[in-house]
Protein backbone atom coordinates (compact mmCIF):
# COMPACT_ATOMS: atom_id res chain seq x y z
CA UNK A 1 0.00 0.00 0.00
CA UNK A 2 1.34 3.45 -1.07
CA UNK A 3 0.29 6.82 0.89
CA UNK A 4 0.27 10.11 -1.46
CA UNK A 5 1.70 12.86 0.51
CA UNK A 6 -0.47 15.95 0.89
CA UNK A 7 -0.58 19.15 1.74
CA UNK A 8 -3.83 20.39 1.75
CA UNK A 9 -4.89 22.65 4.38
CA UNK A 10 -7.49 25.07 5.21
CA UNK A 11 -7.65 28.60 4.31
CA UNK A 12 -9.68 31.53 4.82
CA UNK A 13 -10.54 33.59 1.91
CA UNK A 14 -10.91 37.20 2.25
CA UNK A 15 -11.74 39.97 -0.12
CA UNK A 16 -9.98 43.71 -0.30
CA UNK A 17 -11.52 45.14 -3.64
CA UNK A 18 -11.69 43.22 -5.87
CA UNK A 19 -9.25 40.74 -5.01
CA UNK A 20 -9.07 37.91 -2.73
CA UNK A 21 -5.88 37.08 -0.39
CA UNK A 22 -5.77 33.78 2.06
CA UNK A 23 -4.80 33.20 5.57
CA UNK A 24 -4.24 29.75 6.95
CA UNK A 25 -7.71 29.25 9.08
CA UNK A 26 -5.76 28.36 12.15
CA UNK A 27 -4.83 31.80 12.39
CA UNK A 28 -8.55 33.07 12.33
CA UNK A 29 -10.76 33.48 15.56
CA UNK A 30 -13.32 34.98 14.26
CA UNK A 31 -14.94 37.55 11.44
CA UNK A 32 -16.74 40.16 13.10
CA UNK A 33 -19.13 42.75 10.83
CA UNK A 34 -18.79 46.05 11.97
CA UNK A 35 -21.49 48.93 10.66
CA UNK A 36 -20.02 51.62 12.00
CA UNK A 37 -16.64 51.10 10.59
CA UNK A 38 -14.64 54.30 10.88
CA UNK A 39 -17.49 56.09 12.84
CA UNK A 40 -17.83 54.57 16.46
CA UNK A 41 -16.61 51.51 16.88
CA UNK A 42 -12.93 51.71 16.36
CA UNK A 43 -11.30 54.09 18.19
CA UNK A 44 -8.40 55.53 17.70
CA UNK A 45 -5.46 57.77 20.16
CA UNK A 46 -2.07 59.31 18.80
CA UNK A 47 0.65 56.55 18.31
CA UNK A 48 2.65 56.04 15.48
CA UNK A 49 2.92 52.68 14.40
CA UNK A 50 2.40 52.60 10.38
CA UNK A 51 -0.68 49.92 9.33
CA UNK A 52 -2.22 50.31 12.96
CA UNK A 53 -5.72 52.33 12.43
CA UNK A 54 -7.11 52.01 16.19
CA UNK A 55 -8.41 49.69 18.19
CA UNK A 56 -11.53 47.76 19.03
CA UNK A 57 -12.82 45.73 21.88
CA UNK A 58 -14.02 42.29 21.35
CA UNK A 59 -14.86 39.95 24.30
CA UNK A 60 -13.92 42.73 26.60
CA UNK A 61 -10.11 42.59 25.09
CA UNK A 62 -8.57 45.65 23.46
CA UNK A 63 -7.47 44.87 19.87
CA UNK A 64 -5.53 46.40 17.69
CA UNK A 65 -6.70 47.12 14.02
CA UNK A 66 -4.17 46.85 11.11
CA UNK A 67 -5.50 48.10 8.18
CA UNK A 68 -2.91 46.09 5.14
CA UNK A 69 -5.22 46.94 2.40
CA UNK A 70 -2.94 49.82 1.24
CA UNK A 71 -0.24 47.52 1.15
CA UNK A 72 -2.12 44.70 -0.61
CA UNK A 73 -3.81 47.09 -3.32
CA UNK A 74 -2.72 50.50 -3.00
CA UNK A 75 -4.39 53.45 -1.91
CA UNK A 76 -7.69 53.15 -3.43
CA UNK A 77 -9.09 51.33 -0.66
CA UNK A 78 -12.97 50.35 -0.87
CA UNK A 79 -15.08 50.55 2.04
CA UNK A 80 -14.63 47.87 4.82
CA UNK A 81 -17.64 45.87 6.25
CA UNK A 82 -15.95 43.31 8.77
CA UNK A 83 -13.29 42.23 10.66
CA UNK A 84 -11.37 39.44 10.33
CA UNK A 85 -9.62 38.43 13.71
CA UNK A 86 -6.43 36.72 13.61
CA UNK A 87 -4.12 35.39 16.47
CA UNK A 88 -0.55 36.79 15.23
CA UNK A 89 2.87 35.58 17.38
CA UNK A 90 4.68 38.97 18.17
CA UNK A 91 7.19 38.48 20.20
CA UNK A 92 6.92 35.37 21.44
CA UNK A 93 3.51 35.54 22.07
CA UNK A 94 -0.08 34.92 20.71
CA UNK A 95 -1.68 38.62 20.09
CA UNK A 96 -4.96 39.09 18.18
CA UNK A 97 -5.25 41.70 15.47
CA UNK A 98 -8.58 43.01 13.85
CA UNK A 99 -7.74 43.21 9.69
CA UNK A 100 -10.81 45.01 7.90
CA UNK A 101 -11.89 42.98 4.80
CA UNK A 102 -14.46 43.92 2.17
CA UNK A 103 -16.59 41.12 1.98
CA UNK A 104 -17.61 37.81 3.14
CA UNK A 105 -14.96 35.51 4.04
CA UNK A 106 -15.03 31.45 2.82
CA UNK A 107 -13.12 28.63 4.26
CA UNK A 108 -11.46 26.60 1.85
CA UNK A 109 -9.46 23.55 1.80
CA UNK A 110 -6.54 23.54 -0.73
CA UNK A 111 -3.05 22.67 -1.56
CA UNK A 112 -0.09 25.53 -1.23
CA UNK A 113 1.80 26.27 -4.49
CA UNK A 114 5.18 27.38 -4.24
CA UNK A 115 5.87 30.60 -4.83
CA UNK A 116 6.68 31.70 -8.29
CA UNK A 117 7.78 34.94 -10.12
CA UNK A 118 8.28 38.32 -8.17
CA UNK A 119 6.05 38.77 -5.22
CA UNK A 120 5.99 40.39 -1.92
CA UNK A 121 8.20 38.81 0.84
CA UNK A 122 4.88 38.65 2.84
CA UNK A 123 2.93 36.41 0.36
CA UNK A 124 4.47 32.83 1.59
CA UNK A 125 2.45 30.77 -0.86
CA UNK A 126 -0.38 30.72 -3.51
CA UNK A 127 -3.58 28.41 -4.02
CA UNK A 128 -5.39 27.94 -7.24
CA UNK A 129 -9.19 27.67 -6.56
CA UNK A 130 -11.40 28.09 -9.53
CA UNK A 131 -9.03 29.40 -11.80
CA UNK A 132 -8.20 31.87 -9.41
CA UNK A 133 -4.73 32.62 -8.05
CA UNK A 134 -4.65 33.60 -4.61
CA UNK A 135 -1.74 34.62 -2.38
CA UNK A 136 -1.55 33.22 0.95
CA UNK A 137 -0.47 35.78 3.37
CA UNK A 138 2.28 35.76 6.28
CA UNK A 139 0.93 38.25 8.59
CA UNK A 140 3.62 38.45 10.70
CA UNK A 141 5.69 39.11 7.92
CA UNK A 142 3.46 41.76 6.81
CA UNK A 143 3.00 43.64 10.01
CA UNK A 144 6.70 43.65 10.48
CA UNK A 145 8.71 46.45 10.41
CA UNK A 146 11.43 45.63 8.08
CA UNK A 147 8.70 45.25 4.95
CA UNK A 148 7.87 49.17 5.80
CA UNK A 149 11.02 50.11 6.09
CA UNK B 1 -16.78 28.38 52.71
CA UNK B 2 -16.49 28.83 49.12
CA UNK B 3 -19.46 30.83 48.97
CA UNK B 4 -17.54 33.30 51.28
CA UNK B 5 -14.58 33.07 48.95
CA UNK B 6 -16.13 34.19 46.09
CA UNK B 7 -18.11 37.13 47.51
CA UNK B 8 -14.24 38.23 48.73
CA UNK B 9 -13.45 37.96 45.60
CA UNK B 10 -16.32 39.58 43.82
CA UNK B 11 -15.59 42.26 46.64
CA UNK B 12 -11.93 42.25 45.38
CA UNK B 13 -12.75 43.00 41.90
CA UNK B 14 -14.93 46.15 42.75
CA UNK B 15 -11.81 47.73 44.46
CA UNK B 16 -10.95 50.32 42.18
CA UNK B 17 -7.24 49.59 41.03
CA UNK B 18 -6.79 53.53 40.75
CA UNK B 19 -7.87 56.78 40.41
CA UNK B 20 -7.45 58.80 37.25
CA UNK B 21 -8.23 62.43 35.78
CA UNK B 22 -9.29 62.12 32.33
CA UNK B 23 -8.40 65.01 30.25
CA UNK B 24 -8.85 66.07 26.76
CA UNK B 25 -6.53 67.18 24.27
CA UNK B 26 -6.79 66.99 19.85
CA UNK B 27 -10.26 65.72 20.55
CA UNK B 28 -9.11 62.61 22.26
CA UNK B 29 -9.93 61.31 25.93
CA UNK B 30 -6.78 60.44 28.13
CA UNK B 31 -6.48 59.58 31.39
CA UNK B 32 -3.14 59.85 33.79
CA UNK B 33 -2.91 58.99 37.40
CA UNK B 34 -4.63 61.73 39.92
CA UNK B 35 -1.83 60.91 42.30
CA UNK B 36 0.69 62.16 39.89
CA UNK B 37 -1.40 66.07 39.01
CA UNK B 38 -0.23 68.39 42.11
CA UNK B 39 -3.00 70.68 40.84
CA UNK B 40 -5.00 71.57 38.21
CA UNK B 41 -5.20 75.70 36.95
CA UNK B 42 -6.27 77.63 34.44
CA UNK B 43 -3.60 79.08 32.14
CA UNK B 44 -3.32 83.01 33.54
CA UNK B 45 -0.07 84.18 34.23
CA UNK B 46 2.39 81.74 32.11
CA UNK B 47 5.53 83.16 30.53
CA UNK B 48 5.90 82.62 26.76
CA UNK B 49 9.02 80.48 26.51
CA UNK B 50 11.32 80.71 22.82
CA UNK B 51 14.59 78.66 22.77
CA UNK B 52 15.23 79.36 18.96
CA UNK B 53 15.81 76.86 16.21
CA UNK B 54 18.61 75.24 18.64
CA UNK B 55 16.18 73.75 20.18
CA UNK B 56 13.41 72.13 17.93
CA UNK B 57 12.98 69.03 19.79
CA UNK B 58 11.25 71.24 22.21
CA UNK B 59 8.85 72.39 20.13
CA UNK B 60 6.45 71.36 22.84
CA UNK B 61 7.32 72.96 25.32
CA UNK B 62 5.65 76.36 25.07
CA UNK B 63 5.64 77.94 28.51
CA UNK B 64 7.03 78.40 31.73
CA UNK B 65 5.03 78.21 35.14
CA UNK B 66 6.01 80.07 38.65
CA UNK B 67 4.41 78.40 40.86
CA UNK B 68 5.37 78.04 44.96
CA UNK B 69 8.67 79.13 44.06
CA UNK B 70 9.31 76.89 41.50
CA UNK B 71 9.87 76.71 37.81
CA UNK B 72 7.88 74.45 35.44
CA UNK B 73 8.03 73.62 31.81
CA UNK B 74 4.30 74.02 29.93
CA UNK B 75 4.37 70.84 27.73
CA UNK B 76 1.58 71.06 24.78
CA UNK B 77 -0.23 67.78 25.28
CA UNK B 78 -1.02 68.38 21.87
CA UNK B 79 2.31 68.67 20.20
CA UNK B 80 3.51 66.27 22.53
CA UNK B 81 1.32 63.17 20.77
CA UNK B 82 1.96 64.38 17.68
CA UNK B 83 -1.75 65.83 17.50
CA UNK B 84 -2.60 69.28 15.52
CA UNK B 85 -3.47 72.06 18.27
CA UNK B 86 -5.44 72.22 20.71
CA UNK B 87 -7.39 75.14 22.68
CA UNK B 88 -4.95 74.57 25.61
CA UNK B 89 -7.54 76.05 28.56
CA UNK B 90 -6.15 73.62 31.30
CA UNK B 91 -2.86 72.91 33.11
CA UNK B 92 -2.39 70.07 35.16
CA UNK B 93 1.04 70.89 37.04
CA UNK B 94 2.95 67.76 37.83
CA UNK B 95 3.87 66.39 41.23
CA UNK B 96 7.70 65.19 41.68
CA UNK B 97 8.23 66.65 37.63
CA UNK B 98 9.42 69.86 36.90
CA UNK B 99 6.46 69.97 33.96
CA UNK B 100 2.73 71.59 34.06
CA UNK B 101 0.75 69.61 31.00
CA UNK B 102 -1.50 71.83 28.92
CA UNK B 103 -4.88 70.08 27.49
CA UNK B 104 -7.91 71.31 26.18
CA UNK B 105 -10.08 70.47 28.96
CA UNK B 106 -10.36 68.29 32.09
CA UNK B 107 -13.12 65.97 31.82
CA UNK B 108 -13.29 64.63 35.46
CA UNK B 109 -12.02 62.21 38.16
CA UNK B 110 -12.67 58.59 37.44
CA UNK B 111 -11.93 54.93 39.33
CA UNK B 112 -10.42 52.75 37.04
CA UNK B 113 -11.07 48.99 37.22
CA UNK B 114 -8.50 47.53 35.10
CA UNK B 115 -5.48 48.58 32.92
CA UNK B 116 -4.40 46.65 29.98
CA UNK B 117 -0.71 46.51 28.36
CA UNK B 118 -0.95 48.39 25.31
CA UNK B 119 -0.64 45.74 22.45
CA UNK B 120 2.45 44.51 21.50
CA UNK B 121 1.54 45.61 17.88
CA UNK B 122 1.90 49.51 18.92
CA UNK B 123 5.76 49.56 18.39
CA UNK B 124 6.21 53.23 18.25
CA UNK B 125 7.11 56.31 20.58
CA UNK B 126 3.65 55.47 22.02
CA UNK B 127 5.12 52.53 24.15
CA UNK B 128 6.99 55.30 26.42
CA UNK B 129 3.90 57.64 26.00
CA UNK B 130 1.06 54.97 27.43
CA UNK B 131 1.52 52.79 30.69
CA UNK B 132 -1.42 50.84 29.16
CA UNK B 133 -5.00 51.03 27.92
CA UNK B 134 -8.29 51.22 29.99
CA UNK B 135 -12.38 51.08 29.28
CA UNK B 136 -14.17 53.77 30.82
CA UNK B 137 -17.80 53.61 29.68
CA UNK B 138 -17.20 51.61 26.44
CA UNK B 139 -14.63 53.80 25.54
CA UNK B 140 -10.77 52.76 25.08
CA UNK B 141 -8.83 55.28 27.00
CA UNK B 142 -4.90 55.68 26.73
CA UNK B 143 -3.28 56.03 30.47
CA UNK B 144 -0.55 58.50 30.05
CA UNK B 145 2.81 57.91 31.41
CA UNK B 146 3.16 61.15 33.38
CA UNK B 147 7.13 60.96 33.26
CA UNK B 148 6.95 60.89 29.81
CA UNK B 149 5.78 64.50 29.46
CA UNK B 150 9.63 66.16 30.15
CA UNK B 151 12.11 63.54 31.62
CA UNK B 152 14.58 64.24 33.73
CA UNK B 153 17.16 64.66 31.41
CA UNK B 154 15.37 66.82 28.93
CA UNK B 155 14.04 69.25 32.05
CA UNK B 156 18.31 69.23 32.75
CA UNK B 157 18.56 70.88 29.06
CA UNK B 158 15.62 73.03 29.33
CA UNK B 159 17.37 74.31 32.10
CA UNK B 160 20.83 74.84 31.03
CA UNK B 161 19.23 76.42 27.88
CA UNK B 162 17.54 78.82 29.97
CA UNK B 163 20.70 79.78 32.10
CA UNK B 164 22.82 80.03 28.98
CA UNK B 165 20.15 82.43 27.34
CA UNK B 166 19.82 84.48 30.48
CA UNK B 167 23.58 84.76 30.28
CA UNK B 168 23.44 86.02 27.31
CA UNK B 169 21.09 88.59 27.53
CA UNK B 170 23.48 89.81 30.66
CA UNK B 171 26.61 89.83 28.22
CA UNK B 172 24.64 91.69 25.79
CA UNK B 173 23.10 94.43 28.26
CA UNK B 174 26.86 94.96 29.66
CA UNK B 175 28.31 95.50 26.35
CA UNK B 176 25.53 97.32 25.52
Amino acid sequence: MTYQMTTRQTFVLFPIGEKRFAVPADQVNELAPHQKFDQQEQQRFPHTTPLLTGVVVRRNQIVPVADVAPVLIGPQVPARRFYLIVTLNMEGDANRMAIPVSGECQLADAEQLPLTGKLPPYVSGLLSIHDEIIEVLNLDLLMSAEVHA
Amino acid sequence: MRLSQSRRALRAKAVALETVILFWAGGVLFAIAADSVEEIREVAGLQKLSLGVAHQKFAKVTHTLASDGQNHFVVDACAHFGMRSGQGSRLMVLRHAAAAVMVDAVDRMQDIHSIQALPVAFRGVERSWYRGLTIVKGKVVPLVRPEAFLTRAEASLLQAALRAGETTARSVAVTA
